[in-house]
């Protein structure tokens, strides 16, 4: 296969690719807040969190292969969590994050323990069961001094309140944080507090992003595909299965709790009923994910704006008069928004055509451009390798970028 | 004392005897054969020393230590690494990351440095090279970063070798090298289990159905059937034994 241009990994040009993507991913960041409507910045944040959620995911079912449906449950422990935390004990907003992970962290290695005992769709009906207990247990009346029951912790005066942030107040005033006339933040205080709780969502995407990607380019993320690709194998070359999948299942659990936290502060409310925390949140993650690219870092990035993009575009499609015109033959028949049917479709399609996602497609077809070819390992001898008496490859190097 | 003593060793399932009441013994820095027909118990063996297997009875002495006290993931740990007869590649992993794999009981990095970014990439870096090295010597190297799926029999066979002296071992199990290889090839991967016991200081148990190879390098050979051992020595020794070539003549190799 040839490619118009070929980089080599770590040169000046790969470092001027890798910049130029980073500044694209910046700018559009710094854009919506500043220069994007209300809804933008809204849908943004939708997008973030639910990219926070189905990045957690991946780690255990596209990196280790160990299917989960529970993980709404893990994304409902955060948001109970910090309800719980702010409502009823006044901490600190911030300070609940790091308890949201440890306390999901926890669940989620109890959960693998017999988890690493059962396989496939065994394993999908136990986590299923998790997500479907979940809500109920927060019902449960003798979790309800807690968990507030049925209605959970309402938006109210004693309810999770953004002004326990206290970063936007000095003496009772408010503290200005414009920098040329741009007020990064919005003025913190109820519907204007907009931009504020999208940069916490992406700050919460960015963490999650660092701590998946430290992990999976590491010797401990290759035990994790290497568990996923052949588990026997992997324990002979001494991966300890039971630990490596605990690990695995409470940092994914960790993860997907802290996206949580964040709608539990940007509602400023937490009941069973809200979607994500139902089996519905497991489902729509997966959907993310496997649309995105499972096993990829930026699957469940490209996978939550689209799927972000295309609920809200459709968002209004229930009433016939506002699909647009060449569009409405096919979706007039819908008496309620289109958009899940929409993604019903584009998962069937991509499974057919690309199963490993919008990524793969790209992995697959970007090499035509650009390709970076990775940095070799190890000297290569010119005479004949020590070990084979005579080479009978006659295969040309070949670089695949990653 | 002997490096690896099998003693007694027993494998059932269900009414399947897969070995029954197995001992031999091999010697540091010997290359020890390993013949049978199939279905003899000899991967079965193999299974055992991984710790893949739990035997009914008997035990496994490796430097004076019962390995079947230990689990699986702490073999390698001992020094013991394996390839596998019908192939136990990571096919998504390119060549490269699989022999990374394979020196992963020689790493420390785990998921909180991982995360925290302590030593992780120089950790990276060194097992990248070492492993690319492997590639090299083998005759993979460009190869490196094709994802293993995909290709040839013959070659997965060579990248299992790589992979397993990734680990650093001292002793080395291999099942079935030579099969999918031609005749040329065969004699070629003869030299090479050799040259790899020299250079890396190995202890190898050689499974193998080319008796041309096996005698041709062995130090030792212990030939099994129906789960038992029936002769034990020098290749010359083995092959002159009646019960070996009865199990030979019985079967078509
Ligand atoms: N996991 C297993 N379950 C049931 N029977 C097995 C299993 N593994 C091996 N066996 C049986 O044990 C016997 C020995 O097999 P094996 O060790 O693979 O022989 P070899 O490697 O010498 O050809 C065979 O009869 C085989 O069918
Ligand atoms: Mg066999």
């Amino acid at each position: 296969m040839k490619s118009l241009v070929t980089i080599k990994e770590g040169s000046i040009g790969h470092w001027v690719l890798r910049l130029l993507a980073a500044a694209i991913v910046v700018a559009i960041m710094l854009w919506i807040p500043t220069k994007g409507s209300n809804g933008l910045v809204t849908s943004a944040t939708e997008a973030l969190t639910l990219m926070s959620a189905a990045m957690a995911l991946n780690l255990i079912l596209g990196y280790t292969g160990q299917i989960s449906i529970g993980h709404s449950a893990f994304y409902g422990t955060g948001a109970y969590v910090t309800g719980i935390l702010v409502s009823k004990y006044e901490w600190s907003p911030w300070l609940t994050f790091p308890v949201a992970f440890l306390f999901a962290f926890v669940v989620g290695v109890l959960v693998s323990f017999p988890a690493s005992r059962i396989k496939g769709v065994y394993l999908a009906l136990v986590t299923l069961a998790l997500a479907l207990v979940f809500p109920n247990l927060l019902r449960w009346p003798k979790l309800e001094s807690l968990t507030g029951g049925g209605p959970g912790i309402p938006n109210g005066d004693s309810a999770l309140d953004t002004t326990g942030f206290n970063i936007g107040r000095r003496d009772g005033q408010m503290r200005n944080f414009e920098i040329f006339g741009w007020d990064p933040f919005g003025d913190l205080r109820g519907q204007g507090a907009i931009p504020f709780y999208y940069w916490i969502a992406a700050g919460i995407a960015v963490i999650v992003y660092l701590v998946i990607r430290g992990v999976v380019k590491s010797r401990a993320g290759r035990s994790l595909i290497a568990v996923r690709d052949n588990e026997t194998a992997a324990a002979v070359m001494g991966v300890n299965l039971v630990a490596t999948k605990a690990f695995a299942f409470g940092i994914s659990a960790g993860l997907c709790a802290l996206p949580g936290s964040v709608t539990a502060i940007r509602l400023g409310a937490v009941s069973p009923d809200i979607a994500t925390l139902t089996i519905l949140g497991s489902l729509t993650f997966l959907i993310i994910m496997v649309i995105g690219g499972a096993g990829s870092l930026w699957g469940p990035i490209i996978g939550a704006a689209l799927y972000v993009f295309v609920t809200d575009r459709t968002g209004g499609w229930a009433d016939d008069e506002a699909i647009p015109g060449v569009l409405r033959p096919f979706f007039g028949w819908s008496k309620i928004p289109p958009g899940s049917g929409i993604f019903a479709v584009i998962l069937i399609v991509l499974m057919f055509v690309a199963p490993r996602g919008l990524v793969g497609v790209w992995k697959q077809y970007s090499p035509r451009v650009v390709r970076v070819v990775p940095r070799p390992a190890g000297v290569a001898h010119d005479a004949k390798p020590a070990l084979v008496a005579d080479t009978t490859t006659n295969s040309t190097p070949e670089g695949e970028s990653e | 004392m002997s490096l690896l003593q099998v003693q007694d060793v027993s494998v059932r399932f269900g009414g399947i005897v897969a070995l029954d009441g197995l001992s031999f013994d091999i010697e540091d820095g010997q290359i020890c054969g390993l013949i049978g027909p199939i279905g003899a118990g000899k991967t079965t063996m193999f299974n055992v020393v991984s710790r893949i297997y739990q035997p009914t009875s008997g035990q496994v002495m490796f430097r004076g230590q019962n390995l079947i006290d230990a689990p699986a993931h702490g073999i390698a740990r001992l020094g013991i690494a394996r390839t596998f007869q019908n192939l136990a590649l990571f096919p998504t992993m390119s060549l490269l990351e699989n022999v990374m794999v394979g020196a992963h009981s020689q790493g420390k990095v785990g998921f909180a440095r991982a995360v925290l970014r302590i030593g992780a990439s120089k950790e990276n870096n060194a097992t990248r090279e070492f492993a690319g090295e492997l590639l090299h010597q083998l005759g993979l190297g460009p190869l490196m970063f094709r994802p293993a799926m995909g290709l040839p029999f013959g070659t997965l066979k060579r990248l299992e070798i790589a992979r397993a002296l990734a680990a650093r071992p001292t002793f080395l199990l291999m099942d079935e090298p030579a099969s999918g290889l031609t005749h040329g090839e065969v004699d070629e991967l003869g030299d090479t289990i050799v040259a790899i016991r020299d250079q890396f200081d190995l202890t190898v148990l050689l499974v193998e159905h080319h008796m041309s190879m096996v005698m041709g390098i062995s130090d030792k050979v212990v030939a099994m059937e129906f789960g038992r051992k029936i002769a034990e020595g020098t290749p010359a020794q083995v092959q002159a034994d009646e019960r070996v070539i009865a199990a030979y003549l019985g079967t078509t190799e």
